[in-house]
């Protein structure tokens, strides 16, 4: 199997005021294709920064990240951009655009990607059918569940067939049926579209879903479980 | 992105705040309407000048009058009546004629109203200004008797109605005060109105006017007691620019530089800088509520901003590059700028038609020294120029105070976008 994501000795350091907290230390992971990964750890251990990285929502202050076998620290600003469209985002907060509806949400990402409107269009439709949504392209994130612009999340993360998904405490926001029929689709992603997943979570039992778990403390990983 | 996705997705935005997005577009469209309101009463005012003065001027005259120039008022020189004898012999002349002219009265019965007194031949006069020195009523003589009279529209209607002040056949009296004469002293001229003159409009420099009356040369010299006269009017054989100088030239040398040449081509070019002038000065005042207009969208698009960073922080997330975020915000403030800018040039002209029906009865000119007065009817001139100007303008005001707000915007860090709350 291809190595997607691969760290080596990464380390990040940030300015917060003026005292320098380390959030990652020397982080090394290896993720391939095919994977459906947690990285589970308290808050504060730099799961989140880890993320960020490996999202090219941030540069690396040490070591080395490769994605896709290339050094994202060499990538200008622009560069990281267009990496980033390779990248399926799904956030705690699910992060939608409120005054979009459904449909355009899923579309946004292609939209930035250059696609046209017919096509888009179509493989939107496509994509909210298969997270279960499709009679409620039309509506918008305010007049969806948490569950639901969660789902909405997910098609859009996977708009532009990304070569892994990138999922931040999922269910954390959600009620616990919704957070039981995310996961569960999340793991049919992974199993019938061989869809990557590296998810970040805090919360053990949902970490457990995973083949693969990395337990992260105080800006290492100190653990890697087989579920 | 595409540029539509682009342009669809910041209109997206400004429809979801469309009160503040109206409001801040009231701005430019105040800015735009009040820039074309008055630049085209401006120009509008300078067509109707300047076709009055067409009228009044024929472009192939030339004024000649004593002064020498500036700061000539100190010569003791004066034209004379026989100096048109010098000056048709100069080459390029077809004719020259001089002017005397009085400000005084015109009685006929019981009423009296100011006028101006012209002593002219009036077969030259005729020829120069064929198209306004000719009768509505009545005719006027080429080998006028001694007191025939020929008066302006004006003299014959003061009042703007229908009531004659006096018409062809009255007998009046005109009268001038002699204020060399000690004591003061009024001399009177009694004639016969022959004939009427069409109305010329507006005001004139040596043509024919409205509010003046006309008396033949030789007559006005006996009655003013005097052969210098004011001015000699030139017609030339054609109005080259070429036919004008040389002439112009050769009149200044031949009354030794005493005399002042104007020509009228002159004169419009003059009115044509002045009103240039004026407009750039309007044009002025009118940017300075453009550019309030304009920090107006500055201040919209940094709170609109400050109000989207998380927005931001997703489209960077899913792989927007800072350029088209650049684009997304600059495009908003362009078509706030361009739809203002539009609006604007519509609601600039109604406002220059309303404003001209408003005041447009009361913009006159006293004519020479008269009572009677000459009005100008002003109709607002939009030009191509000032459309595609006014749109310009606003667009440039748009991407200037847009730039800072948009650039803003794309500057901000992924990260920390997203994490703001």
């Amino acid at each position: 199997m291809a190595v997607i994501v691969e760290a080596v000795e990464l380390k990040k350091t940030y300015m917060l005021g003026k005292v320098p907290v380390e959030a990652l230390r020397g982080v090394n992971l290896k993720v391939e294709e095919g994977e459906f990964l947690s990285i589970l750890g308290p808050s504060g251990s730099g799961k989140s920064t880890l993320l960020n990285l490996i999202g090219a929502l941030d540069k690396p202050t040490g070591g080395k990240l490769y994605i896709e076998g290339v050094d994202t620290a060499t990538l200008s600003d622009g560069q990281l951009a267009d990496l980033r469209r390779k990248i399926g985002f799904v956030f705690q907060f699910f992060n939608l655009i409120p005054r979009l509806t459904a449909l355009q949400n899923v579309e946004l990402p292609m939209a930035i990607a250059g696609l046209s409107g017919i096509e888009r269009r179509k493989r939107a439709e496509e994509l909210l059918e298969t997270v279960g949504l499709g009679d409620r392209k039309n509506h918008k994130p305010s007049e969806l569940s948490g569950g639901q612009q969660q789902r909405v999340a997910i098609a859009r993360a996977l708009a532009n067939n990304p070569r892994f998904l990138l999922m931040d405490e999922p269910t954390g926001n959600i009620d616990s049926k919704s957070a039981h029929e995310i996961i569960q689709l999340v793991k049919r992603l992974n199993i019938e579209q061989k869809v990557t997943v590296i998810m970040v979570t805090h919360d053990q039992k949902l970490a457990m879903e995973a083949v693969r778990t990395l337990h992260m403390l105080d800006g290492y990983i100190v653990k890697e479980t087989l579920n | 992105m595409r540029l539509s996705d682009i342009f669809f997705y910041a209109l997206g935005a400004i429809k979801l705040r469309k009160l503040r997005a109206g409001l801040t577009m009231l701005g430019v469209i105040i800015g735009i309407a009040a820039m074309v309101a008055l630049l085209s009463i401006t120009q509008g005012l300078q067509a109707a000048i300047t076709s009055q003065l067409q009228r009044g001027l024929a472009t192939d005259t030339l004024v000649v009058s004593a002064g020498g120039g500036f700061g000539g008022g100190n010569s003791r020189f004066s034209l004379l009546v026989n100096d048109t004898n010098i000056i048709d012999s100069i080459q390029n002349v077809t004719v020259s004629l001089a002017v005397i002219q009085r400000v005084g009265y015109i009685k006929c019965g019981e009423q009296a109203i100011r006028i101006t007194i012209v002593g002219i031949n009036f077969a030259a006069y005729k020829e120069i200004y064929s198209s306004t020195f000719m009768a509505e009523d009545g005719e006027i003589p080429v080998n006028p008797e001694d007191d025939v009279i020929v008066i302006g529209k004006r003299v014959n209607l003061p009042w703007n109605n229908e009531t004659a002040f006096c018409r062809t056949g009255d007998h009046v009296e005109i009268l001038w005060t002699n204020t060399t004469a000690r004591p003061l002293k009024n001399e009177t001229y009694t004639g016969r109105v022959v004939a009427v003159l069409r109305e010329v409009g507006g005001f004139s420099i040596g043509g024919p006017s409205d509010s003046s009356v006309y008396i033949p040369l030789e007559r006005a010299i006996t009655f003013f007691g005097t052969d210098k006269c004011e001015m000699i009017i030139v017609k030339l054989k054609d109005d080259n620019k070429a036919t004008i100088d040389g002439v112009s030239k050769a009149i200044k040398k031949a009354f030794g530089g005493e005399a002042a040449v104007t020509s009228s081509t002159a004169l419009l070019n003059v009115l044509s800088d002045v009103f240039a002038t004026v407009e750039l000065f309007l044009a002025g005042i009118a940017a300075i509520s453009l550019l309030v207009a304009g920090i107006g969208i500055m201040n919209i698009m940094i709170v609109s901003t400050m109000e989207r960073i998380r927005e931001i922080g997703i489209l960077k997330a899913l792989g927007m590059r800072s350029r088209t975020v650049l684009l997304i915000f600059l495009s908003e403030a362009i078509i706030i700028g361009i739809l203002g800018a539009i609006i604007g040039v519509g609601a600039g002209y109604v406002l220059a038609q309303v404003a001209v029906r408003i005041f447009g009865g009361d913009m006159s000119f006293a004519g020479q020294g008269a009572a009677v007065r000459g009005a100008i009817i002003i109709t607002p001139v939009l030009t191509p120029n000032v459309i595609i100007g006014a749109v310009v303008f606003g667009l440039l005001v748009s991407v200037v105070f847009g730039l800072y707000p948009a650039w803003k915007a794309s500057k901000l860090r992924p990260v920390e976008a997203l994490r703001y709350e």
